[in-house]
């Protein structure tokens, strides 16, 4: 069963984390965008270990509704991640984060959460999207940020550890949608109570 | 380490889940204690005990800590931890206060608390999140030199309203 959806934006797609993405997210993670996040040694065992369980994650995140990872491609090029994470579905919440390779343009990566944002709000019900940006990161994010909506509310000192003593302050921004938020009833009284219980998604003619 | 301590004229110590379910329920029971968190208050005294239970097992796992706050034998409110993040060395700093204590008393608390949580567990961040309408506690925070951080807005549904938290947090090296 597959419980993240592939997303078409112009100039590229999100899709799930396959098996075989396994090299171009370790290759990701040499160009890290968090501050003290370590490059993962391209050569070590255990980093191939780690990638294959953050993507096995992935799936029971989404089936689990706590999170969901998706592959950011440009013209077939796996150039970056969009992660849900902290996903509060009875708060109708969660946080969003793009790790990108230095290739990746601000506007795919607008485009992307856009579309990712576009998904889970209109088949979770979900109207509160935050961002947490760190200091160190590149400045253009924020910006991007706001040019797609979100606040900036909050600055969290130190909340980000970049090594044993060292912290950066942490900018949140959020994003509420506008649309009107579900209505509750009881069963049978809509005409597809289940919808939330329906998470998987085929292609017309694919088998589970 | 120990957990229990005084806090100038208060004992702080962890509850015992099977003799103080009656106190808590006492203190709880009225809605104005826990409103700033915002929490429904108690309406029968068994929540106070599964209430007690929940808070030991996620003591057990390290992720949080309640503490009563005792003066003479008589429990004048909770403070406690939660969500502890121990790759982050963050924690959420929360209580609830008979409706007797004031700044003086909570000056003498607070601060234990906060440096027990630097010291001895070695966290750097204690934040402080409250509701907007809480103007008690909000100025609370302010006084016991929490500084205030801006907001999170529509963090949960309560009583049919979305609320919006205040945050506040106090570093390691400013204590």
């Amino acid at each position: 069963m597959k419980f993240t959806p592939e997303l078409s934006f112009a100039g590229g797609r999100v899709r799930p984390l396959e098996a075989s993405d396994i090299a171009a997210i370790i290759e990701l993670y040499q160009h890290p965008e968090l501050p003290g996040q370590r490059p993962l040694d391209p050569q070590s065992e255990q980093a191939q270990q780690q990638i294959e369980r953050m993507i096995e994650l992935s799936v029971q995140m989404a089936a689990t509704q706590r999170g969901m990872m998706w592959a950011l491609e440009i013209d077939g090029q796996l150039l970056g991640l969009v992660s849900a994470y902290d996903w509060q579905p009875s708060a109708l919440r969660t946080m969003l984060r793009v790790d990108g390779l230095p290739a990746l343009q601000d506007e795919h990566r607008a485009a992307a959460l856009q579309v990712c944002m576009d998904f889970l709000a209109s088949k979770y019900h979900l109207r509160n999207f935050g961002y947490q940006w760190v200091a160190g990161q590149a400045e253009a994010i924020k910006a991007m940020l706001q040019q797609l909506g979100f606040e900036h509310t909050a600055t969290l000192r130190d909340g980000w550890r970049c090594s044993d003593n060292r912290f950066a302050d942490v900018e949140q921004f959020h994003l509420l949608r506008s649309e009107a938020k579900p209505v509750p009833g009881r069963l049978g009284e809509q005409d597809n109570p289940g919808q939330n219980l329906e998470k998987s998604f085929h292609a017309p003619g694919e088998s589970s | 380490m120990n957990w229990n301590f005084t806090a100038g004229d208060f004992q702080l110590r962890l509850p015992v889940t099977d003799e103080d379910g009656d106190a808590v329920y006492e203190l709880l029971k009225d809605a104005s204690r826990r409103a700033h968190l915002p929490a429904l208050p108690l309406d029968v005294s068994a929540q106070a005990l599964d209430d007690l239970r929940r808070w030991a097992l996620r003591f057990q796992s390290r992720e949080a800590a309640c503490w009563l706050i005792e003066q003479q034998g008589q429990l004048r409110g909770r403070i406690g931890l939660q969500h502890i993040n121990w790759m982050t060395l963050s924690a959420q700093l929360w209580w609830e206060l008979d409706d007797d204590l004031a700044l003086a008393d909570m000056q003498q608390v607070v601060p234990a608390v906060v440096a027990f949580c630097h010291r001895e567990l070695g966290l750097h961040r204690i934040e402080v999140r409250l509701r907007r309408e809480a103007t008690r506690h909000l100025e609370l925070a302010q006084e016991l030199g929490f500084v205030h951080e801006g907001y999170l807005p529509a963090q949960l549904e309560f009583e049919g309203d979305s609320v919006d938290l205040e945050l506040f947090s106090q570093l390691a090296a400013r204590v």
